[in-house]
């Protein structure tokens, strides 16, 4: 079996979550047949800069073949042409614009799938919401696996994705509540699909007193793992905290792990470490009481499953409905939406130690039972084997002709978006 | 949150919410986020302020119904030298030029201009004063309403805060209560272990021949709970334990008799004063293992552990002001070594009144020695039995208290 992994951007120093997503699986998968990465020179999400030389190189132990990225990306540019398809009515070439913008533009990449799909048996596309992946699934035909690492945000509202969730050969979900939506966007029930996520390389025996000493913690603290940006919850996790130190019943500190994009309040139980390695991070997370996600937008988020597969209990961002739904699902995590949830969560669980134990065992259970390799990995070979027997139905629709594509009849993004089905969904699988 | 509760060996996520939820509603009420307050002071106004007089969309209505300042155009005049003589027809402006002598001879003009001059000035100054005023005094209204406005948010932000702070006084006088409650529990409970102990052991006779070693078999097997009624105020039971056949292993005991098996022979009645054959070494000793004893009995009294609790009176529970005395006393005694009779070997030959009494209650059956109120009898000087020389070879927690 050959294997092409689709994605971005690809290295050991790149680590966005979807691209971290596309080399542990593509590592994995190379246990079980020949892998090949199909990528870009761009390590920069942002500018799309070609960095690295085109041709092939070897990335633990996986062929890695990258291409040109033909133009980078200009801001002002995707700005402009974001304001416009998410905002307001306009037509599938703006949308088709938009992606252009968006990058990372590499028509060298896609034509080599066109070009040598035949030689592999699936190409995963990871992380539908790039060019490589609308593009290169067209090119790829029947042989088009998606991993669409969707959240909850405007660009799945766009119209030119939704033939794309309908015509691939399967896609493979992060969490059930990705899977509803995509149902609810783009109406691909009959796709093959399912929910798999991503395993983590946790150490067997992370050392919390190690951890202490080496940084000098004492006490009971949190922890946040992640960067330290606005967007991932943080400002709202700041202003809570500082309401749950005003509790003088709380004992618990914050530390926060990572890089950070803004200033951190002072005060003496909220400490930042800054980024540390895999050992340090898995440390900190067996010496802290409760690992906190403050995201609103996660389409799997790995630093839940990794504080579960330790066996630490998760607070998240209620607002998140895949968080929430993960909590709610494995039963090792609580939520909250307010100020006073915050604080009541947080010493619920600092304060009953039997509930933070119950919580913390059913998250490594959880863990083992639906994210740990071994499952991940036969959930992929089961699906391959799945599609060999089945014949491949779907078929790609053409780009709409030229007036079509001009005719300004889609509704904003955004709009689409909050038409859609909210709320956590209870299945897993 | 300290009683939130999950009672089932499975977590159920969304039971422990709402039990989370409704444990805030009860005990903090709502709490708001910033943006919530402000909607809340938008909005919801009346709920927390007498509606008649604000309104909730102040600034809005403001800018709603003052429309943009537009300077009003004010008549005026221009008057310059030559306007008296203008025309826009030529000919006659030079008529009027011409003639400008002869009317200068009938009257002369220039007043009349420059008066007119001066209020055509004047009344352009007023109306760039007026247009500035205004122009401020429109500005002042915006920071007149933009302050109304935050009074209201501040206010509606205040009462907010005050009911909350109100079910937290609640909250925190329940608790307070509760911790009454709960001290005055546990009082009854130490209380209740203390008149336990109070029940006098069975009265046995000491047999002759045990007095002579009383002090070795005292140290070294009197059973753990024994000690303490040396503590009790009623002095004269101090002996009781001696006479108590030891439950301790021989191996315990028999070390400590055979080394101090002289110097009781040898002391006769001058044992009770202590060990006039000591030396400062095995003072310092026993001064040690004393105040370890001391706090150790401290310790066991808090704990109420049956075996280590006193079973002598309820005056050696922990806060027991007659326990803390004696124990004072003793403290005193042993430290600043006031009785001369213990530092010196000299002194301790002689006989002490006190000593003796002892000596003799201690003959008597314990029952007469319970009868005693414990608490009529003031603090004592440490009994000589006490300080008899004690090997260290028992340990301390079997040891009985000297004092």
């Amino acid at each position: 079996m050959k294997i092409a992994v689709v994605v971005q951007r690809y290295g050991q120093a790149v680590n966005g979550g979807a691209e971290l997503h596309a080399r542990y699986i593509a590592e994995h998968l190379a246990r079980h047949g020949q892998v090949e990465v199909l990528t870009t020179c761009a390590t920069d999400y942002v500018t799309w800069r070609n960095e690295l030389e085109p041709g092939v190189e070897p990335v633990n132990g996986v062929p890695v073949r990258r291409f040109k990225v033909k133009h980078e990306r200009d801001p002002l540019v995707f700005a402009k042409r974001s304001d416009r398809v998410f905002e307001r009515r306009h037509s599938l070439g703006d949308e088709l614009d938009w992606l252009d913008a968006e990058g990372p533009t590499s028509p060298a990449l896609v034509d080599y799938i066109a070009k040598h799909a035949a030689d592999y048996d699936y190409c995963l596309f990871f992380s539908y919401r790039y060019y490589h992946a609308y593009y290169g699934a067209r090119a790829a035909g029947a042989r088009a696996i998606l991993v669409p690492t969707a959240e909850r945000d405007a660009t799945i509202g766009l119209s030119i994705f939704q033939p794309l969730f309908r015509s691939v050969r399967a896609i493979m979900y992060n969490s059930p509540e990705e899977r509803a939506m995509i149902h609810a966007v783009a109406g691909n029930d009959t796709v093959p699909g399912v929910v798999v996520g991503i395993g983590s390389d946790v150490p067997n025996n992370p050392q919390a007193a190690r951890f202490r000493q080496k940084y000098n913690v004492r006490g009971p603290f949190a922890v946040y793992v992640g960067r330290i940006d606005q967007n991932k919850g943080c400002n709202e996790l700041f202003e809570f905290f500082g309401g749950y130190l005003k509790d003088l019943a709380g004992k618990l500190s914050l530390i926060l792990i990572g890089n950070t994009l803004l200033p951190i309040p002072e005060h003496p139980r909220i400490r930042h470490l800054g980024f540390l390695n895999d050992a340090d991070k898995f440390d900190a997370m067996a010496a802290a009481e409760v690992l906190i996600v403050p995201s609103y937008y996660e389409s799997l988020s790995m630093v839940a499953l990794e504080a579960w597969a330790i066996g630490r209990p998760v607070l998240a961002n209620g607002k998140c409905d895949v968080l929430k739904g993960q909590c709610l699902r494995s039963n090792a995590g609580l939520f909250y939406e307010t100020l006073g949830e915050f604080i009541g969560t947080l010493e619920a669980i600092e304060q009953n130690r039997w509930l933070a134990g119950s919580l913390g065992r059913n998250g490594r259970q959880f863990f083992r039972d639906h994210y740990d390799w071994p499952v991940i990995e036969r959930k992929y070979l089961e699906m391959f084997e799945r599609l060999t027997k089945d014949a491949p139905a779907p078929t790609t629709d053409p780009l709409p002709g030229w007036f079509d594509r001009r005719r300004q009849n889609l509704p904003g993004a955004q709009e689409v978006l909050a038409a859609l089905p909210k709320g956590p969904a209870w299945r897993h699988g | 949150m300290s009683d939130f509760n999950v009672r089932s060996d499975s977590v159920n996520v969304e039971q422990i919410m709402e039990q989370i939820r409704a444990r805030i509603r009860e005990k903090r009420g709502v709490d708001y986020t910033e943006q919530q307050i402000r909607e809340l002071a938008a909005v919801k106004l009346e709920k927390f302020l007498d509606p008649r007089g604000v309104r909730s969309d102040l600034l809005d209505q403001f800018r709603h119904a003052q429309p943009a300042y537009e300077p009003p155009e004010l008549p005026n005049f221009a008057f310059e030298d030559a306007t008296l003589f203008e025309s826009h027809r030529a000919p006659i402006r030079w008529m009027r030029k011409l003639l400008m002598p002869l009317l200068k001879l009938l009257f002369n003009p220039n007043p009349l201009i420059q008066a007119l001059h001066i209020q055509s000035r004047l009344n352009t100054m007023n109306s760039e004063r007026e247009a500035k005023r205004e122009s401020v005094r429109r500005q002042m209204d915006q920071l007149y309403y933009e302050l109304v406005h935050n009074l209201v948010v501040e206010t509606t932000r205040t009462g907010i805060e005050v009911k909350n702070l109100k079910m937290r006084v609640e909250s925190i006088s329940s608790r307070l209560e509760f911790n009454e409650r709960r001290a005055r529990a546990l009082e009854g409970v130490v209380v209740y272990k203390a008149a336990e102990a109070d029940e006098p052991p069975a009265p046995r006779p000491a047999p002759p021949v045990q007095r002579q070693s009383a002090p070795q078999v005292q140290r070294s097997s009197a059973p753990v709970g024994q000690p303490q009624r040396r503590y009790a105020p009623a002095q004269p039971s101090y002996r009781a334990p001696a006479q108590v056949p030891s439950p301790a292993p021989a191996a315990a005991t028999t070390p400590a008799a055979g080394q101090e098996e002289p110097s009781a022979g040898g002391q006769g009645q001058g044992q009770g004063q202590g060990a006039p054959g000591e030396g400062p070494g095995q003072r310092s000793r026993r001064r040690r293992r004393r105040r370890g004893r001391r706090s150790g009995a401290a310790a066991s009294t808090v704990m109420s552990a049956p075996g280590l609790a006193a079973p002598g009176s309820a005056a050696d529970a922990p806060g027991s002001p007659d326990a803390v005395d004696q124990i004072e006393a003793m403290d005193q005694m042993d430290d600043d070594g006031s009785p001369d009779a213990e530092e010196t070997p000299a002194a301790s030959h002689q006989p002490e009144p006190r000593a003796e009494q002892s000596e003799s209650r201690a003959e008597e059956p314990s029952p007469h020695v319970e009868a005693v109120p414990a608490a009529s009898v003031e603090p004592a000087p440490a009994p000589p039995a006490t300080h008899a020389p004690a090997p260290s070879a028992t340990p301390d927690h079997s040891d009985p208290d000297p004092q």
